[in-house]
């Protein structure tokens, strides 16, 4: 400050007046306190930071938030779901990232976030058909309104073709139709699985394994345990075919059935039988797109997840 | 509800989570956009009509929006309904003060009825039929298949392991009963043509209605304008009463309040018994969640909350009771300016509500002991006069911080039981100088409260009366004003004062988190002092200018205290110009509330980010063979950040959760 003042009085600038001079002088903060300590060095880049952390759940909050969370389970089973946002989920990763980050002006490239399925943005890894899209569930990209009933007079007349389920796109002859009455359809989700849960049920099982296996009924839960924890070392040696497929394999899921289900279980079979070469291929692509499975997995595919 | 871009954010990323993205999107034009009818939805969206008219229906069956259609017009007009969006994050609350206080089958029924939206009668008994008709199926077969029903939804396999002890709901009549006992307490309402106006639009046409039927001639003169606003007031409260039809149609019988004081004691043992007792209702009425009575109940539970706090849990629980009784006719938190217009007057004319000793008493649970909680004081340090104090009228309006200052005039020279033991030191000497000088005193005496149990345990045995007088008298003498003891034995809360008391109690613990006990003094300081020079700060606070400074500074930027600068002269010099430091509870309050509902927007972004980063995985655990048998068919390490995944979701949903609270304190209650 001074050092401006100094340069400035040798011509610099014109002619400061006294009246400036003397304020840039004396404004400056050590000269209006003089018991400040000036310290000079660069500030620390990350400093040391108490991270304030958030008190533990009481019981009431626990049951809030699991009510919460199955409700919204709920609601995404709900025939009225559509599926979640689309404008992070666009298939390259990179870009996307940077869609959902970078500024949109204007109500245009505001609405150009949001993906659209078209042939262009198929994702090629996955797009080919293969036996596990079975199991994938659809997004739907339109509530399905024609699936239960409404309380019609309530809303304006524009809509009622389409709580009808008779709102096609326009030109399309053949009006699909349900018949029969419509009812509305109570959620079958009745439990939303804790992170508790999730660990406790593996804990259990650890702790009835040491234990020992004795106890009546929990010779099933061994078998399966023992098999997860070969799986797990079959995933690292890559000889875990020989417990996926096979009698033994079978045994456990019979075994597993009075507690787990049994509907699903020729659906399994199958599954299974098939797991030997050609379907895993398809699901190593399907699920970890990570390079450290890369190698492992070409040869042997042996396990699924 | 003011809505800002935070508050917009919010309500568009929970329609995302709960709705969809559709609806969301859809929302989020109609919050920036306002009104708006299908044409302009396309053209701002750039979506094709099938897709609106498509996304407008599921918002119009989830009760997010209004609209409004002009006779003869081609096209509606549709608007956001920010509040019931906003609702949304509520529910996980309301579901389980429902849970709590009717019991699992009514919780099952409400959370059905969330789901569906606004819902008739008949569709909702039906689909309850089929459910029991289905589980009934099921018990009939033997236990050897007893999964099947739980297989076939894939999601709860083996969590519960065939343990469902049947359906929560029995029968269609018990599905009645509750739906009654909910429409009693109005936390159910009934869907009616004017529902989906916005209160604009019905406060013009009943302004028009009013207009053509009395005053043909146009409004002249004072008197006149204000019998045309009691006229709209009474108009709208017609409009606002029509979905109470319900409720009113159920207490014409008789039985209601009968039936609810057997449910209330009993739960759910008299379950057959009652069901007879319910009148079967219109199936054609449609019926749906009314969010203003869950407001007004979680707001009861707000309050106990804070009593607990403050005197323990037996007050606390008498105070619960007191509030039941006492907000059962309490339809909403906030009185509507526009439609209680002279409802008011009324009121002050009749007596406000109140609840009598005999009746707290009644509804009590004889399990609780109520000896408990309450301190010994000896006689003589009580004045019985002071503590039996009678206050005919709620108080005037003060300042927030002034309300204690009249409770410590009165009882100035009388040591009372009060609650001093639980204020901290640091209370009392902060309030010291905003009393008079007569209570000088007040810092220091703080009747020493003796929880002496082996003292006198005979002499404490007090009927139960009397111990619950006692209770309710130490409510009335708190600073905060639980209770305004109205009558002889009667017993009434004013909400306003009461709610204003907790806000700023809030406020506080805020500052202390951000700013440390330092800044909350200083705070406290400012709002006793009103206006403080810079220079004369220091004085009064006892600390050292440079740390004051940087405190002040501190405060400043989180929006705590706020400076005004008074120039001494014309030239406005800034060495020679004061600044005044001050708090404005109001500002501070509305920034507070602002930085909420941008802190819950974080938590749904990080959230969205969390599952951006986990993508492989969840994606793996939404397969239908996956679903349900996480455990068994997921290797352990993607089995491991899926759990870890689920732990964050929770953390972060309970944060959003706990940051309501905070949001419903501050602008709803």
């Amino acid at each position: 400050m001074s050092g401006r003042g100094g340069r400035g009085g040798r011509g610099g600038r014109g002619p400061p007046t006294n009246g400036r001079r003397a304020v840039a002088q004396n404004s400056v903060p050590w000269a209006m306190d003089s018991d400040i300590v000036l310290d000079g060095k660069p500030s620390e880049l990350f400093p040391p930071y108490a991270i304030p952390s958030a008190p533990v759940l009481t019981k009431k909050e626990e049951k809030q938030v699991s009510f919460f969370l199955l409700f919204r389970e709920q609601c995404q089973d709900s025939p009225l779901y559509t599926q979640a946002r689309t404008w992070t989920q666009s298939p390259s990763a990179a870009t996307s990232a940077s869609a959902a980050t970078t500024r949109a002006y204007g109500q245009d490239q505001l609405n150009k976030r949001y993906g659209q399925t078209t042939k262009a943005t198929v994702d090629p890894f996955t797009a080919v058909p293969t036996y596990s899209h079975k199991f994938k569930k659809v997004p739907r990209t339109l509530p399905d309104l024609a699936a239960r009933p409404f309380a019609k007079e309530f809303f304006p007349p524009e809509l009622h073709a389409a709580l009808d389920g008779e709102d096609e796109s326009g030109g399309q002859a053949a009006k699909r139709r349900r018949v029969g009455p419509k009812t509305l359809g109570l959620s079958s989700i009745t439990s939303y699985k804790t992170a508790e849960e999730l660990f406790l049920g593996a804990d259990g099982q650890a702790h009835q394994l040491q234990q020992g296996g004795q106890v009546g009924g929990g010779g099933s839960l061994d078998k399966a345990l023992q098999i997860m924890s070969t799986v797990e070392k079959g995933g690292e040696d890559g000889e875990g075919e020989a417990f996926l497929s096979g009698e033994d394999d079978d045994d456990w899921v019979k075994g597993n059935g009075e507690e787990d289900e049994d509907g699903n279980g020729d659906e399994d079979d199958v599954y299974e039988d098939e797991s030997g070469d050609d379907y895993n291929a398809e699901a190593y692509f399907d699920g970890n797109q990570d390079d450290e499975d890369y190698d492992e997995g070409g040869d042997d595919g042996g396990d699924y997840f | 509800m003011l809505v800002t871009k935070p508050v917009a954010d919010l309500c568009a990323l929970l329609i995302d989570e709960l709705h969809g993205e559709l609806p969301s999107r859809i929302f989020a034009i109609l919050l920036s956009k306002g009104r708006s009818t299908l044409p302009q939805l396309v053209q701002y969206t750039s979506m094709t009509p099938r897709q609106l008219r498509h996304g407008l229906a599921v918002l119009q069956q989830h009760n997010l929006l209004f609209y409004h259609v002009d006779p003869g017009a081609e096209f509606a007009f549709y608007e956001a309904n920010a509040e019931h969006a906003y609702n949304l994050v509520r529910t996980g609350k309301i579901l389980e003060m429902i849970d709590s206080s009717f019991g699992a089958p009514a919780k099952d029924v409400m959370q059905n009825l969330l789901l569906s939206g606004q819902t008739r009668i008949s569709d909702l008994v039906a689909a309850y039929q089929e459910k029991i008709e289905q589980a009934n199926k099921e018990a009939a077969h033997v236990e050897d298949d007893d999964d099947f029903g739980a297989e076939k939804n894939g999601v709860n396999g083996d969590s519960h392991p065939g343990k469902k002890a049947g359906p929560l709901v029995k029968s269609t009549a018990h599905l009645n009963s509750i739906i009654c006992r909910l429409v009693e307490a109005e936390l159910i309402d009934v869907v009616h043509a004017k529902t989906f106006e916005s209160s604009q639009d019905i406060l013009k046409t009943v302004e028009k209605e009013v207009m053509d039927k009395y005053f043909p001639a146009g409004v002249k003169g004072n008197k006149a304008k204000v019998e045309v606003q009691e006229r709209i007031a009474e108009g709208l409260r017609k409009v606002r009463g029509e979905s109470k039809s319900l409720k009113r149609k159920l207490e014409q019988n008789g039985t209601a309040a009968k039936r609810r004081k057997l449910f209330a004691g009993a739960g759910m043992s008299n379950g057959s018994h009652d069901e007879d007792m319910d009148p079967a209702l219109d199936p054609r009425q449609v019926i749906r969640i009314n969010y203003e009575k869950c407001l007004v109940d979680l707001r009861n539970r707000r309050l106990v909350q804070f009593a607990t706090d403050i005197f323990g849990e037996t007050s606390a629980y008498v105070y619960g009771v007191l509030l039941k009784l006492l907000t059962k006719d309490i339809p909403r938190c906030r009185a509507d300016a526009a439609m209680d217009f002279g409802e008011d007057k009324e009121e002050s004319e009749k007596d406000t509500v109140s609840v009598t000793t005999d009746q707290i008493l009644d509804n009590l649970k004889t399990s609780v002991d109520l000896s408990l909680g309450i301190g010994k004081a000896e006689r003589r340090q009580v004045s019985s006069v002071a503590a039996e104090k009678i206050e005919l009228f709620p108080p005037k309006k003060k300042l927030l911080i002034e309300e204690a200052e009249v409770e410590g005039e009165a009882s100035a020279d009388e040591d009372e039981d009060n609650e001093s033991s639980d204020e901290s030191e640091y209370d009392s000497d902060y309030k010291a100088p905003t009393a008079n000088g007569t209570n000088g005193v007040n810092g220091t005496n703080g009747a020493k409260v003796k929880f002496d149990e082996s003292a006198a345990p005979k002499e404490r045995r007090l009927d139960r009366p009397t111990q619950l007088r006692q209770h309710l008298l130490m409510l009335a003498e708190s600073t905060q004003r639980f209770v305004r003891h109205c009558g002889p034995n009667e017993w009434t809360v004013d909400f306003v004062p009461l709610m204003n008391a907790l806000r700023e109690v809030e406020l506080d613990s805020v500052i202390e988190r951000t700013c440390g006990r330092q800044g909350l003094r200083l705070v406290r300081i400012l709002r006793a002092k009103g206006k403080l020079d810079e220079k004369a700060l220091p004085n009064v606070a006892l600390m050292r200018k440079p740390e004051l400074q940087q405190k002040m500074l501190e405060m400043q930027t989180a929006g705590f205290v706020h400076v005004q600068e008074v120039p001494r002269d014309l030239k406005a010099d800034v060495k020679k110009s004061f600044f005044l430091w001050f708090c404005d509870v109001d500002r501070s309050l509305s920034r507070l509330l602002d930085t909420s509902y941008t802190t819950m927007t974080h938590c749904i972004q990080v959230l969205e980010a969390l599952r951006q980063k986990e993508r492989d995985v969840l994606e793996t655990t939404k397969r239908s063979d996956v679903r349900g048998r996480e455990k068994d068919t997921m290797r352990k390490e993607y089995y491991e950040r899926y759990s870890r995944f689920l732990e964050c979701e929770r953390k972060l949903f309970a944060q959003v959760m706990r940051v309501d609270d905070l949001v419903s304190v501050l602008r709803d209650f």
